[in-house]
This record gives structure tokens, sequence and C-alpha cells, in this order.
């Protein structure tokens, strides 16, 4: 069966990058975004076969499986698969690639999103916000919009180049990973001294009206901020211990009200 | 202050939108740095958005939705964070503490419609049958008008309906508990930098942190910027060494 003739056009592309928008809707525990990736790609899907109704709903119930992705970067699965759809590949060997390669899409993804990119401009948009300034608000739009823009070369790039490039990228992200992560945590070191704040308030009269404050005249000594470095190792230790974070900031909140009952910070 | 119905109705308006963008992650406007200083501006006070912006940001910055799950809540918890601020007239340190029960509320929800949308799946499946994707598009509609709505609603009643009662609970509430939130609100952020540590922090990547740690304790920084800089400086290093180490290692293989 031949069907290698072309029935998406550019545009058809091009819309997967809009579409993909709404990749989360309908996210649900059991199968999380498979509606709204199967709803990205549903016009796509209808215009490939247009002329068979069954190979069409076929094609659909396999869409509706489970799929757990990057947001950003779906595009790039997905124009990868309308390709093979179109080619005429198997829908059974287009459900096995997309099985194989949404899993490392989203560890590629959320490695460059939530754990590169989201810190550098948390800290400094917030560093800029903290100083009155709008800047802080709007740097931070216009870097996320920017990543909202790279759907439309993804969706072409999965279109046309297919599983060559994922391996091209997934090898790049690892050696720039490795830079990223350095940036990373250097800012945090710098954020962590800057708005994490913990002092003792308590003092000791050594007599003649003379008093040593714990903080000022003990711990600054030695070094500023080490209260601040040593809760957030604590919290680090406990996070690794697997301790729910919910319960951290519960737990943080009662332990610094019962800590200024005390009379303690 | 008090907030108007107009205030009340305009910041569940911008909510709605931006609730909308956290559950498809579009444009990222549902972070605290976006909402804090959106909801600032809306009650006349765009400074206090952007100091709310900035600390909820750090908060919030080890908090996210990674493998499918639902965090605590930014967007209400950056509201209310402004609005508690505000009418209470607490600063913003407290305000979060006290903000913070509102973002666990709306991750209880959230979890409650993600599990209850698994429904959706067989009459998904049903559409998919009969190869009706308009099914599926209707589908994926209701669901975001759901979410939408939900978040609208909690947000309302948390900003406007509940202002007077939650007004009396703040004033009534002892000094040490107020000074003991604000204290927490000074914490709380070393949760947000922990769990991002948690994800990539190595022990070759330890010197890293203790530079940018001295650095910005003994140097006045206006913002995180030079840190920044530094941070960039240790990173382009690093990748010109190994550049150069895989450069040799060819050439030695070569011979």
């Amino acid at each position: 069966m031949k069907e290698s003739k072309k029935k998406l056009n550019r545009s058809d592309i091009t819309r997967l990058g809009y579409r993909s928008l709404i990749n989360q809707a309908g996210f649900n525990y059991e199968r999380m975004q498979n509606i709204g990736f199967t709803a990205t790609i549903g016009p796509a899907l209808e215009k490939i076969y247009k002329n068979d109704k069954k190979k069409l709903a076929e094609v659909t119930k396999d869409n509706l499986e489970f799929i757990n992705t990057h947001n950003v970067l779906v595009p790039y699965l997905e124009g990868l698969m309308l390709s093979l759809y179109e080619g005429g590949e198997d829908p059974e060997t287009v459900k096995k690639i997309k099985i194989s390669l949404f899993g490392p899409l989203a560890g590629v993804g959320d490695a460059i999103f939530w754990f590169t990119l989201m810190p550098i401009m948390s800290g400094i948009c917030a560093s800029l916000a903290d100083q009155g300034s709008v800047l802080g608000p709007i740097l931070y739009f216009l870097v996320f919009f920017a990543a909202f823009c790279l759907r439309f070369p993804l969706a072409h790039m999965g279109y046309s180049t297919g599983t060559k490039a994922l391996e091209t990228l997934q090898k790049n992200t690892e050696k720039v990973s490795n830079s990223a992560s350095i940036l990373a945590v250097t800012i945090l070191g710098g954020l962590i001294a800057s708005y994490v704040s913990l002092s003792l308030a308590p003092v000791i009269d050594v007599g003649n009206g003379n008093v040593i404050s714990l903080q000022e005249d003990f711990i600054d000594m030695i070094i500023p901020n080490l209260l601040p470095l040593a809760y957030t190792f604590g919290i680090y230790y406990l996070l690794k211990k697997k301790v729910n974070p919910s319960l951290l900031i519960v737990g943080t909140i009662v332990l610094a009200v019962l800590g200024t009952f005390l009379g303690l910070f | 202050m008090e907030i108007s119905l107009l205030q009340g109705l305009l910041i569940t308006l911008a909510v709605m939108v931006i609730a909308l963008d956290n559950e498809l992650e579009g444009f990222f406007i549902f972070r605290p740095i976006i909402v804090c200083p959106v909801v600032g501006a809306i009650l006349g006070d765009l400074q206090i958005g952007l100091a709310a912006g900035a600390l909820v940001e750090l908060a919030f910055a080890g908090i996210s939705p990674v493998g499918g799950v639902t965090p605590p809540d930014a967007v209400i918890t950056s509201v209310m964070t402004v609005v508690l601020s505000k009418t209470a007239n607490v600063d913003v340190t407290t305000a979060f503490a006290m903000a913070y029960p509102f973002g666990l509320l709306k991750q209880f929800v959230g979890t409650v419609t993600c599990t209850v949308f698994a429904f959706w799946n067989k009459l998904a499946d049903a559409y998919a049958e009969k190869a009706d994707l308009k099914g599926i598009y209707k589908i994926c509609a209701i669901s975001l008008c759901i979410t939408t709505c939900i978040a609208g609603l909690i947000t309302f009643l948390s900003v406007y309906a509940a202002q007077e009662p939650l007004k009396l609970l703040i004033e009534s509430m002892p000094e040490w508990l107020t000074n003991g939130l604000g204290v927490a609100g000074g914490l709380i952020p070393a949760i947000g930098f922990a769990m991002l540590l948690r994800v990539i922090l190595k022990g070759r990547y330890v010197p890293y942190l203790l530079a940018g740690f001295l650095f910005a304790s003994f140097v006045e920084l206006n913002n995180i910027l030079p840190v920044a800089i530094m941070g960039l400086a240790f990173a382009l290093a690093d990748y010109y060494k190994n550049n150069n180490k895989q450069v040799g290692g060819s050439e030695n293989e070569g011979i």
C-alpha cells in the first residue's frame, strides 16, 4: 500500500505549535496527558486518514493511552509521529516509537526548563523585583515567551528530521547540562546567602551593663549566614530521606513560631 | 485597606487567565514573580506586589509539577500574600506564611480534579471508537473550563468574600505569632532551594555552591546578577576544560 503522498502542509505542522498548548487539558492521574495530546494532533490525523475511518479510530485509540512528557518539547514528538503516520508507517510501530521517546523527552525538558532555566531566572528576576524594579517580571516573561516560541521550530524539526535529531539533542543536553548545573548551583549558593534569613535573639548579660548578642557577637564573627546555610542543608538532608516537602513547610512554620514564642529567634 | 468588589472581580478574572496558563504551562505567567505584581497593580500598590513576587518566587523555586505530581498552588499563595499584606497591613513575609494554607487547599482541590478527570478516559475511548475527534476536543474544552472556574471561585471567595473574617483573624493574632510567621517567611525559601539542590547537586558541584554562598555573604550586592556572572565564569571554565580533555583524549587514541 503506497501512502507516501503528502497530505499535510507546512501550516499543519506550524499549527502543532499552537495546538500543543492544550497538551495538559484533561490531565488525569490515570493516563496523564493522553487527552490533550490526542486533541493536539487530532486535526492532522483527520487529514491523514480522511478516507479511512477505521484507521483513524485505531490511531485515536492508540494515542489515548498513557503519556507524560514535556509541554514545551512535545511538538517535536508530535511532528515526528505525524511524519511517520503520513508516510504510511504501521500505527503499531509509531506507538512503540512514541512510548520509547516521551520519557527521555520529558527528562531533557525538565532538566532544561524546571531545573536550570527556572532557578536562574527566578534568582535574577526576584532580586530585581526585590529592589522594586518592574524589570524583574518583564524579563521573566520575555524569556519564557521565547521558550513558547520554540514550540514552532521544534514541531518542524520533529516532522523533517525524525528520531536522529533527538539523539543529538540528548547528547548536547548532557554536555551543556553539566555547565548549566555549575551556573545554577553557584546562583543557589548566592540565593541562600541573600534570601534565607534566620538569626538568634538571645543576648548574654556579662555584667557592667555589657551584653553579648549571640548572633552579632558570636555567629556573625564566625561567618554570617551560617544559620541559613545550615538550615538549607538540614532540609536538603530531610528531602533526601524522602520527607514530604509540604510537611517540611508546615514544620518550618511551626518551628519558627515556636522558636519566636520561646524568644529564640 | 479593604478590597472593593471591582478589585475582587478584577483579581478573580486575572487569576482565571493565569490558572488556565498554570494548567497548560504555556507562557509561565502563573509564576509568583508575575502574579504578585499583577495583583499588586490591581490593588494600586505595585511595590508590594514586586516585594511579594520576589519572596514567593524564591519560596516556590524548587516546587515544580515534574513527574505528574500536583504541587502546592503557587498562584493562590501569590494572590493571598499580596492581598493579606494589604488588607491586614502586615509585611510580605508574615503574609506569605498566612497565605500558604490557601496554596495547600488548592493543591488538594487540584489532586481531586486530576483524580476525577480519569473518568474522561472512558468517554474519550468511546469517542475514539467512532473516530469522533470533535468529542475529544469537547472534553478538552470542558476540562479547561472546569479547572479555570474552580480557580476563579476559590480566588473570589478567599480574596473578597472572606476578607472580613480573615482580617479579624489576623488582627486577633498575638504578636509572637505574627513575628513567628515572619521568621517562617525568612526560612521557607530554604525549602525551595533545598528541593532544587536535591535534583542538581552532586559532590563535584559543592565548591561552586560554597563559592556563590561566600561571595554573597561578604560582598554587598544589589541583586544576584554578579553571582550569576561568577557562575557563568565557572561554567565556561569547566566547559572548555572538558572540551580540551576530549580533544586531548582523541589525539591520544589516534597515536
